[in-house]
């Protein structure tokens, strides 16, 4: 899961030798893909799923994503952040800790962020999310390894936790 | 304490603690592609280089497609050597009816049936049907394809949209419009399934309804480059000024809210050769697998309908209509019903009745126009049922034949008021 344009289906053809469409826009991918991985001696189902904002769906292509998420209960969810828009990307990647999923986060583009001059101390990101953080580059496969050895890692965290680990959060006034 | 889930406001308050924690913004630099990106989509110097870009990607495409392929080597390898092997070899010979229906459906010239000198009059299934899509088709989509992913990829397509979004919300679209437009270019099924990002149904409903009446798609396009070059002008403004102008009727008649969208601008990219290989290979023979077929079928079934004598039936009932409404001959009957499942096959047709001498010019040009218009292909309309609910498919329908009806009728009354009609 993660936001259009965030490089979820170069993941998707790299870890599964599958060929989705890529392009350098949102909007490239509209429907779902299924691929199967290796992953410890065994073949896992990897779906490919359109970018969403979150998932309160607000179009087709979000719909489906977040269809794909409910109908897909226990399974891991990689989180692709564009890693030069973190905030962002964690506003999902939360949504999606929240409803319980195993998660591992990916901050992608993170050669982008470089360029743009930010840094991000993933180690630190990871303590405080407890879930594997990965920085990786998808189109050129840095990062990938890593990424794959962290998926057995991934265990659902309570938010409550995360809330914990980054020193408490005051309720907001206008609450929804 | 805090109750799970969290509230949209919490939530972002728990974001922003933990980034302060991890995210550090350097200075940014001013860098030559933010340069270029700035140049690209400022109106003053994005529009020369938009006229720029899409020049480039025309000239290429009909060069490289239309020039050095198909008439350069495709051309005189089916005219020359293919039909003239088929006439000589294969059994039956003019006037046999199989013949007739695989090889050289032959015509009439001064009372006598005569042979075919090319493969777009001879209609047959092994030398039309394989001209097509691969003497013609198969080198535009693929020069249309190569294009198209060098812009993909650069990241130009969102940038093109900033551009023209001042003029589509003129028309209750957004200029994310340009990129299924863009796409429905190279074929118009991918195109109305890049509608999926819009967020109302009164958008998708209008995006995929102009999309299936307006845009031509590359088989096409690379067809009619090739019969009617020096008419190519006016047929793509005579589409564009329906596209804006239906486009604008629609917005004012279909209830509904055309809501803004925010789209992100990528960065710009340097494309990877390997990325641009896999998509053409993917699109390309997707086109393969789906034209083909259909264009073979097609050939026989308009060759079927001629030798049982319904095409000209067809012809005589449906002439009058079309000569006092839109001024084209009964004979473009054959190309319209062809039309119905590849539109390349049927601008294919056409190009086989022009090459019989029974069309004006201005005819020709309305028949390009009307095959464009009047149906979607059979792949698109297929889809149309799967994305639209029942009334809105009705609804796309219903102004699909308004806007033919209407929009025929009006080409053929300019054509009278300037005499060329």
């Amino acid at each position: 899961m993660g936001h259009p344009n965030v490089g979820k289906s170069v993941f998707f053809n790299r870890l599964t030798g599958a060929k989705v469409l890529e392009s350098n826009y949102p909007g490239t991918t509209v429907d779902f893909t299924k691929g199967w991985m290796r992953f410890g001696g065994e073949d896992v189902e990897l779906i490919d799923v359109p970018g969403a904002f979150s998932l309160e769906p607000k179009d087709r292509a979000e719909e489906v994503a977040v269809k794909i998420l409910e109908e897909n209960r226990d399974s891991v969810v990689i989180c692709v952040l564009d890693a030069s828009k973190v905030e962002r990307g964690l506003y999902l990647a939360l949504e999606i800790i929240e409803r319980g999923y195993p998660v591992v986060v990916a901050l992608n583009m993170w050669d982008v962020a470089e360029d743009k001059n930010i840094r991000i101390d993933a180690e630190k990101l990871e303590r405080i999310l407890g879930v594997p953080v990965v920085p990786t580059i998808a189109i050129s496969g840095e990062g990938f390894k890593e990424l794959v050895s962290k998926i057995k890692e991934a265990a659902p965290v309570k938010i409550e936790k995360i809330i914990e680990n980054a020193g408490g959060v005051e309720s907001a006034a206008v609450s929804g | 304490m805090l109750k799970v889930p969290l509230s949209v406001d919490e939530r972002w308050n728990l974001i922003e603690k933990i980034s302060k924690q991890t995210v550090e913004f350097g200075a940014r630099k001013h860098t030559l592609k933010d340069a270029i990106a700035e140049l690209t989509v400022k109106p003053l110097t994005g529009i020369p280089v938009a006229i720029a870009v899409l020049y480039g990607f025309w000239s290429f495409f009909i060069d490289f497609a239309g020039t050095l392929f198909t008439d350069g080597f495709m051309v005189r390898l089916f005219d020359e050597h293919w039909l003239p092997w088929l006439q000589s070899v294969f059994p039956g010979g003019l006037g046999n009816p199989f013949y007739a229906l695989l090889v050289d459906a032959g015509h009439m010239e001064n009372g006598v049936l005569v042979a075919s000198d090319n493969c777009l009059e001879s209609f047959g299934v092994l030398t039309s049907g394989f001209f097509v899509p691969f003497g013609v088709v198969l080198w535009a989509v693929l020069a249309f394809y190569l294009m198209f992913a060098l812009l993909e990829d650069v990241g130009y397509l969102p940038r093109l949209a900033v551009l023209v979004d001042t003029v589509l919300h003129k028309i209750g679209l957004h200029g994310y419009a340009i990129v299924p437009t863009f796409l429905a270019l190279g074929c118009n099924v991918p195109g109305v399934t890049a509608t999926r990002p819009l967020e109302t149904r009164k958008q998708r409903f209008m995006m995929i309804t102009l999309l299936s009446v307006f845009v031509p798609c590359g088989a096409q396009i690379g067809i009619m480059q090739d019969l009617v070059p020096e008419l190519m002008g006016w047929i793509f403004l005579t589409l564009v000024i329906g596209y804006l102008g239906f486009g604008f009727i629609l917005n004012k008649i279909v209830a509904g809210k055309s809501p803004e969208i925010i789209m992100d601008v990528p960065p710009y990219r340097m494309p990877m050769l390997k990325n641009i290989v896999s998509k053409l290979w993917i699109r390309t023979s997707r086109f393969l697998l789906v034209a083909v077929p259909f264009v073979l079928l097609g050939c026989l079934i308009v060759g079927l309908m001629y030798l049982t004598g319904a095409m000209d039936w067809l012809a005589t009932v449906l002439g009058p209509f079309l000569m006092s409404w839109f001024g084209v001959p009964g004979e473009t009957v054959a190309p319209l019903i062809a039309g119905f499942l590849r539109k390349d096959l049927a601008v294919g047709m056409l190009g086989g009745l022009m090459e019989q001498g029974i069309m004006t010019t201005f005819q020709v040009f309305t028949s390009v126009v009307l095959l464009c218009i009047y149906f979607p292909c059979l792949a698109t309309f297929a889809l149309m049922l799967k994305e639209e609910n029942w009334k809105e498919f009705l609804g796309s329908i219903a102004s699909l034949i308004a806007m033919v009806l209407v929009y025929g009728g009006l080409i053929h009354l300019v054509g009278i008021m300037l005499g060329v009609a």
